[in-house]
């Protein structure tokens, strides 16, 4: 992390524990997911999926019926309300699918707080719903043309904009990568979707399935079930086109197929790199998963064995999306579609009295341009 | 100081560029290795930094062009970039091979002491006897300044203000303060950069500290003129030129070598 980023980094550590220990700042938040988000959100049994695939029962925690239409508003009521305690006057972000974007102007809206949201030109391009309603929002969006044009790259221009203007802005950064205390503090307020499921389901589930860019809303399910040693975890990378190499390009965003060690914008995790430790440009159908690096805290889990990583192809994704939406009436994000094509490979081996449970980060209206596209239909 | 990226404009162009550098009278010139996210670096570096790896630059290359200006020229090169292409190659090997090609000191932006335990980067800084340049910004408080202080070495790069590099700075009293508390705890020359971009700019620095570092200037005229080998040289002259030059006021003991 640059020298000049690690005051703001330290002063940020310190007033977030002090925060979480502090029972107003605690029932804030609370009231901030209850009644403007509308938590909790439902953890619904997919009977007609269950059905079809014939093996395990299949729950879906519909993170998607959050105010703004994913698990992003969970982190973004906690750094605003945050960023007020701290007397901040501004909010920045980056974003990829543009819900953290969306996210972020919301509660900038809400807070009365100016914002600025740094998007990867090709992005801003894939992604215009969510651009149009941020704008809306009063928010400012800045596409960026540097690099590949995408997530690492608004990330890049978002610690840009913190190092030049560290006193009234606070960068709210959406995913449990980037510097400490980001990984802990974005886990902390995601973790109440994995509280959630514990208590709805009542029991204890077999598996848990996340897809998993960054990493924030995999950690969110995942976190308070990591003691319970018989939770399997299931994370689902980006297969893009798949994961063969095609030259020096990743055809894909699955880190643990073919990734390295590496330390980039603050933090030291799997990075997809080429031979020289450049940071490589990704692909993937999903714009919030199309990153080339992963939170630390699940490169830990994944080398303690505790997270198993997959992936799942662009196609497979599709057909995921349709069979969901046909199936059960719900249409999951690109992002989401990543878990559920996982659930449809992985269901039907098991038994019927397996439990899993898979999370809808995110519901899929604002990827109306990519799947129609995809699907070669004439919307307007 | 001035700065060239390796590759830019070409390998040929920035090796003269940094011969006819040393022609002009500076001090140090740090040489920056391309690297895919310069989070440090502002529009006009980070353009270059992508120019040069469009254009293939590799590792290798830049430890040829260290060993190349090296032999050619006497003024002490430094090698700048982030701490991912260290990692990646290895970071003590990295050291002995910088150190074998003759180079002066490490700068990399995004190495913040505190993580020198897990990564050991001034260690092997110290083993190859490579001057580990600290970089302190104006939000760098007392407490942490002690202990850069206590690992700093060469001299200690000061971020001018908040921001990235290149760009407009205002120099003004709030430097001296800033740079006056650094003096505090840091006994080593001080080098002052990011968007230091005219004569006024460098005897500013001048008169508070050590060294002006001239960076994205260069790329700027190297990008805006039509014969910027000249516009480079008559930049660097002029501002060489008369009292508080570029050239390190005599006296001052910067160590040439460690």
């Amino acid at each position: 992390m640059p020298e000049m980023l690690m005051p703001i980094m330290e002063n940020l550590t310190k007033e977030f524990f002090e925060a979480i220990h502090d029972v107003d700042f605690l029932a804030s938040l609370k009231d901030l997911y209850e009644n403007y988000s509308g938590r909790a959100t439902p953890l619904y049994f997919c009977e007609n999926l269950t059905r079809q695939l014939g093996g395990a029962q299949i729950y879906l925690k519909n993170e998607g019926l959050n105010h703004t239409g994913a698990h992003k508003i969970n982190h973004c009521l906690g750094q605003a309300l945050l960023a007020k305690r701290m007397g901040k006057k501004r909010l920045i972000a980056e974003t990829g699918a543009g819900q953290h974007g969306l996210a972020t102007a919301t509660v900038a809206a809400k807070f009365g707080m100016k914002c600025t949201v740094y998007m990867g030109a090709k992005d801003v391009a894939r992604q215009r719903p969510n651009v149009f309603w941020m704008e809306q929002l009063g928010a400012t969006v800045i596409p960026v043309e540097d690099g590949g044009k995408i997530l690492r790259d608004a990330i890049n221009a978002a610690m840009r904009d913190l190092i030049s203007n560290p006193e009234d802005t606070h960068y709210l950064l959406g995913t449990v990568c980037g510097p400490h205390p980001y990984p802990v503090m974005n886990t902390f307020f995601q973790k109440i979707v994995g509280e959630e499921v514990r208590n709805q389901l009542g029991k204890l589930p077999d598996y848990l399935v996340a897809c998993c860019g960054g990493g924030s809303n995999a950690m969110g399910l995942f976190y308070d079930f990591f003691d319970d040693a018989s939770v399997k975890m299931i994370a689902v990378e980006a297969g893009g086109k798949g994961i063969k190499k095609i030259g020096d390009k990743f055809q894909h965003a699955a880190r643990f197929q073919g990734g390295e060690v590496g330390v980039v914008e603050g933090f030291k995790s799997y990075f997809l790199q080429d031979k020289e430790g450049q940071i490589g440009e990704t692909q993937s159908i999903s714009a919030g998963l199309d990153y080339s690096g992963v939170g630390p805290q699940l490169a830990y889990l994944h080398d303690e064995g505790r997270v198993k990583f997959c992936y799942a192809l662009d196609d497979e994704v599709i057909e995921a999306y349709k069979l969901l939406a046909r199936s059960e009436g719900i249409f999951a994000a690109m992002e989401s579609s990543h878990a559920v094509a996982e659930v449809i490979k992985m269901a039907p081996k098991l038994g019927k009295d397996k439990i899993i449970v898979m999370n809808c980060s995110g519901r899929g209206d604002k990827d109306l341009f990519i799947v129609s596209e995809k699907l070669k239909c004439k919307i307007c | 100081m001035t700065h060239i990226v390796a590759g830019y404009p070409t390998m040929k162009k920035c090796k003269d560029l940094a011969v006819l550098m040393a022609e002009s009278a500076v001090d140090f010139i740090e040489i920056q290795i391309p690297f895919s996210d310069p989070v440090a670096d502002g529009p006009t570096i980070m353009a270059a930094n992508q120019v040069a790896l469009d254009s293939g630059v590799k590792l290798a290359d830049c430890f040829n062009l260290m060993r190349e200006l090296n032999d050619t020229i006497d003024v002490p090169l430094l090698f700048m970039s982030y701490f991912n292409i260290l990692h990646h190659y290895g970071v003590d090997r990295f050291c002995k091979e910088a150190a074998a090609c003759g180079c002066y000191g490490l700068i990399v932006p995004d190495m913040p002491l505190d993580e020198e335990p897990n990564e050991g980067y001034l260690a092997a800084c110290k083993k190859y006897g490579l001057n580990a340049i600290q970089v302190v910004s104006p939000l760098t408080k007392d407490e942490r300044l002690k202990k850069i202080a206590n690992v700093a070495s060469g001299f200690v790069y000061c971020v001018s203000r908040f921001g990235t590099t290149g760009g407009n700075t205002k120099l003004n009293d709030d430097l001296a303060k800033y740079l006056s508390r650094v003096k505090n705890y840091i006994n080593l020359p001080l080098a002052v950069g990011f968007g230091i971009s005219s004569k006024k700019d460098v005897e500013m620095v001048h008169k508070n500290a050590e060294i002006a570092v001239i960076g994205s200037k260069v790329i700027s005229l190297i990008n805006d003129s039509k014969n910027y080998e000249r516009d480079v040289k008559d930049f660097l002259e002029f501002c060489a030129g008369g009292e508080g030059g570029i050239r390190t006021p005599a006296g001052t003991g910067v160590p040439l070598q460690v």
